[in-house]
């Protein structure tokens, strides 16, 4: 009689899926909402074995450069280093300026980000998903919904947040769309990735952009993030816009944007975390105002 | 036993019948088909059609309004909208639906079930109205007569949550809220006014209305539902309504049998419509309503060579944005407690008090009563029958010609010309200039009720006889006689172009406007007749009661009035002035009417009005002098190119 119904499955391969698919149709949204989750987690390790060792590959590919090779990425670095000291004494004194200023009109200081540095251990970049999934998770303040960043500007935000890690929808996805604007001009405009199939260079909609504007090849327009949405800071890069067509209200125009193609291959990223109330900076204890 | 069979061809005929029943119902089966299938297929296909199908009417966005030298004066600015489609909600209505009837079952209720489909779909919407009040921080509700009003009549339109939302408002809602979310955000544009109140009546404003030109687009037998377009109410906007309309789009979409769409078939963008470059010269325009600052009155000025308005301005004004997208209550009651809906330049009707007494001379010259240098004295009144009819000037002036009394506005001098001239003369030359009919500018509104009164006039309407009273108090501009500023514009434009009408118009003609649409006759007086008017009006702005509106190096030839009225019931005056300049070229010609206030404030047109022009000459002086300059610039440069 086992046989027999084992001969049954064995025969009927299709049956047994619709079967199953049938019960998974049926069971409460709880449940499969509790699956999903406990799929994901039970994957995550490997996603996090795969990572390290990825950084284990790097390293051991690291060490066996010949030393002229070392020498010449040392340097590199150092020029690096260089660059971004540099930077960083512009945005301390532009921080020091901010705060004299704030102080002298005797503003509370606008509460900020924490950053959470994450390595990239995943990508699903195609015509059905647009997401990384990082190696940070809830344990480390992550929540749906925050702002996510690189060097070179917006990555996007976290859309999936599980324990150790998280899912990212890059602004490259159909699904993200943002408040934005353009480098000088701070009439908002909306930025939404676009239709972006593997191997293409990035590109997202940008919409509801003034009539006024002009974009050409020589002369691109910088887009960036703004701070009305809520979101993201303001100011990050978001991409480049080359051309803008009038739409038919002769109110506004859209166009296309290039974003960044590092995009594709960023290794690490930074969360941008909204300080808690209790982590603001206590205005009673600034200085008065002059 | 034996059994009777019946013999097999009694069952043969049995089944012979059975088979032709069943073929003959078969045939009609098969005939009804084809009547349907063949020949009402037509009339099946087009019902079809109109049940499946539901068209929806998009507007175009309006054209915009210019002054004449390009400056933007009505435009288009977006209207940022939250909205949902309540098709998109039905899964969630029925849910609603069904939890209300169970937990009104678990308590035992009995429920309505059409009052039971209001409450759900009011709560579902409140849903996601509250997703926006949590991300705006506002505490909005929906109005469930608007949601029901909304449903029976515009289902494939979108609900509106939350209307004009800014900027900052803009931008939260598109970050936060889910793209695949029920909530949209919507744009659509409402009419912008840069300058504000700026042209007020002039300009107009729009509202928004389902009742509009649809034009020849496809599914006009569907049932058709219209989303609300910018219409012309008043001034500009309503006159040149057809060209700023945009042309309307369309979509069509399939709908299920609830009437809840799911598929579009056809979509045809909707145009923007024609812009419209106006005669206004906005700086000008905003220098008269600054001018005139919180008093009531009119000031009109065209440019003299083409007879375009150059301002056209009632005041009191309002803001226009105040009135879009919709104009409320509190808007409504503010403005028509101050009088501000009447276009006080084409539709007041006023007397013209002494700015007449150029009328009163060209009747008495055109009838030989007077001469360019005729004398009366004014001892500072005159007695006409019983009563005594006083000068403004009490002592009087002594004797004085034609170009003096214009000069003084002594009003003997033209109590003596009006009474020799007789009131007929004086009346056929107040229609001559246009004075009893409406002008016809191209703006909605104007009154066609002025009035130069004669003794048939009074006899039909009055039933009383003329009185050489009424003929004295014609010749300085008081008594029965009506007008608009308007037409006392289109009158000095006319004075100074030396014809009898100047059409004037709102459109601007850059490559110039052609002599017959501006109109008129040669006036046909004398020279040396027309001469003494013109002294008397160009010294009346060196020296006389109109020198208040006289610019160095812009002389303006001119005549002020004062008029005695009643206003409410208690007496005040109206100040006047009309005048060009400048007076030996002139290009722009003026009317300014000031209303005084019963018991508090009475103006004087030298004292009042004169001032209100002297700035609107100051503005197109200075401006003439900025072209001659950039004209001379650009002569230089191109003779250094050479």
């Amino acid at each position: 009689m086992a046989n027999d119904r084992t001969s049954l499955i064995l025969r009927h391969p299709l049956t047994l899926m619709t079967a199953l698919l049938a019960v998974w149709w049926l069971l409460p949204l709880g449940v499969k909402a509790f699956m999903r989750l406990t799929f994901w987690e039970f994957q995550a390790p490997s996603y996090y074995a795969t990572s390290h060792l990825h950084d284990l590959q790097d390293y051991w590919a690291a060490r066996v450069k010949s030393k002229n090779e070392l020498i010449g990425a040392n340097i590199d670095l150092a020029r690096l280093n260089a660059a971004y000291s540099l930077r960083n004494q512009a945005a301390e004194a532009t921080e020091a300026e901010l705060q004299r200023l704030e102080e002298l009109l005797d503003l509370p200081p606008l509460p900020e980000h924490r950053y959470e540095v994450a390595r990239v251990v995943r990508r699903d970049m195609n015509a059905w998903w647009q997401r990384i999934i990082i190696r940070k998770g809830s344990v480390h303040g992550i929540r749906e919904g925050q702002a996510v960043v690189f060097r070179d500007g917006v990555v996007g935000r976290v859309s999936e947040v599980y324990t150790y890690t998280a899912a990212v929808e890059l602004i490259t996805s159909r699904e993200f769309r943002v408040a934005a604007h353009f480098a000088g001009d701070p009439r908002p405009v909306q930025f939404q990735g676009g239709l972006n199939a593997s191997f293409h260079a990035p590109t997202g909609e940008v919409s509801t952009v003034p009539a006024d504007k002009k974009a050409s090849l020589t002369e691109p327009l910088e887009l960036v993030s703004s701070r009305l949405g809520g979101v993201f800071p303001d100011g990050l890069h978001i991409g480049w816009v080359y051309q803008l067509e009038p739409g038919a209200d002769g109110l506004f125009q859209s166009g296309l944007a290039k974003l960044d193609p590092e995009l594709q291959s960023v290794q690490e990223v930074a969360v941008l975390i909204p300080l808690k109330p209790s982590e603001e900076p206590d205005i009673d204890a600034l200085p008065p105002a002059r | 036993m034996t059994v009777n069979q019946p013999e097999p061809d009694f069952y043969v005929k049995r089944l012979f019948l059975l088979y032709g029943i069943i073929a003959l119902c078969m045939l009609i089966l098969v005939g009804g088909l084809a009547q349907k299938q063949l020949f009402q297929k037509e009339d099946y296909v087009e019902h079809m059609e109109r049940q499946n199908y539901r068209r929806i009417i998009l507007p175009g966005p309006r054209g915009n309004i210019y002054d004449r030298n390009g400056k933007l004066l009505v435009g288009n600015r977006p209207l940022f909208s939250a909205v949902v489609y309540l098709n998109d909600l039905r899964q969630e209505f029925r849910e609603e639906y069904i939890r209300i009837v169970r937990e009104a079952r678990a308590h035992y209720q009995t429920l309505d079930r059409l009052e039971t489909n209001l409450v759900a779909r009011q709560n579902v919407v409140q849903r996601y109205l509250d997703d926006i009040n949590v991300i705006l921080g506002t505490e909005d509700e929906v109005d469930s007569r608007e949601i029901e009003r909304h449903f029976s009549q515009s289902l494939l339109l979108p609900f509106p949550l939350m209307t004009d939302l800014s900027g900052e408002e803009y931008a939260r809602l598109i970050e936060q809220i889910p793209i695949d979310s029920p909530i949209q955000i919507l744009i659509s544009s409402t009419r912008y006014y840069p300058y504000e109140s700026a042209a007020f009546h002039t300009l107009g404003y729009v509202s928004s209305s389902e009742e509009f030109e649809i034009g020849d687009l496809p599914g006009g037998d569907l049932l058709t539902f219209r989303a609300p377009a910018w219409i012309g109410r008043t001034g500009l906007e309503k006159q040149f309504n057809d060209r700023l309309q945009g042309e309307t789009g369309t979509e069509i979409w399939t709908v299920d049998p609830g009437g809840f769409q799911y598929d579009r078939v056809e979509y045809v963008q909707p145009r923007k419509g024609d812009d419209l470059v106006t005669s206004l010269d906005i700086d000008m325009q905003r220098a008269a309503e600054s001018a005139m600052g919180d008093k009531t009155g009119a000031v009109v000025a065209l440019d003299v060579k083409s007879g375009e308005v150059l301002t056209l301005a009632s005041m009191p004004n309002f803001d226009l944005n105040r009135l879009t997208p919709f104009i409320s209550y509190t808007v409504d009651e503010e403005i028509r407690e101050k009088g501000g809906w009447i276009n006080r330049a084409i539709q007041g009707l006023y007397p013209p008090a002494s700015t007449f007494k150029l009328i009163t001379s060209m009747a008495g010259l055109r009838n030989g009563t007077l001469h360019h240098d005729t004398v009366f004295n004014c001892p500072g009144y005159l007695r006409v029958g019983r009563r005594l009819f006083h000068c403004a000037h009490r002592a009087g002036h002594g004797d004085e010609s034609l170009s003096d009394a214009i000069r003084d506005s002594c009003n003997v001098y033209f109590y003596h010309a009006g009474l020799d001239t007789g009131v007929e003369a004086i009346a056929a030359e107040a229609k001559r200039f246009g004075l009893n009919t409406p002008t016809g500018i191209n703006i909605p509104g104007e009154t066609s009720r002025m009035l130069v009164p004669d003794p048939k006039w009074k006899e039909d309407r009055l039933y009383e006889s003329w009185f050489e009273g009424d003929t004295a108090n014609l010749s300085i501009g008081q008594g029965y006689l009506l007008v608009t500023p308007l037409q006392m514009a289109t009158f000095v434009t006319s004075v100074a172009r030396g014809r009898t009408n100047t059409k004037p118009t709102l459109l601007h003609y850059p490559e110039g406007r052609p002599e017959d649409d501006i109109g008129g006759e040669a006036i046909d007086l004398p020279p040396e007749d027309m001469e003494a008017i013109y002294e008397g009006m160009i010294e009346a702005g060196n020296s006389g009661t109109a020198r208040r509106a006289n610019l160095d190096g812009f002389p303006a030839a001119g005549k002020t009035g004062t008029a005695q009225v009643r206003k409410d019931g208690k007496p005040t005056t109206l100040a006047w002035y009309v005048g060009f300049a400048p007076a030996d070229d002139p290009q722009i010609a003026i009317a300014v009417m000031v209303e005084g206030v019963p018991d508090e404030t009475h103006y004087g047109g030298g004292s009042t009005a004169a001032p209100v022009a002297r700035e609107v000459f100051r503005v197109y002086h200075r401006k003439m002098e900025e072209k001659a300059e950039a004209e001379a610039a650009m002569r230089n440069q191109e003779v250094a190119a050479r």
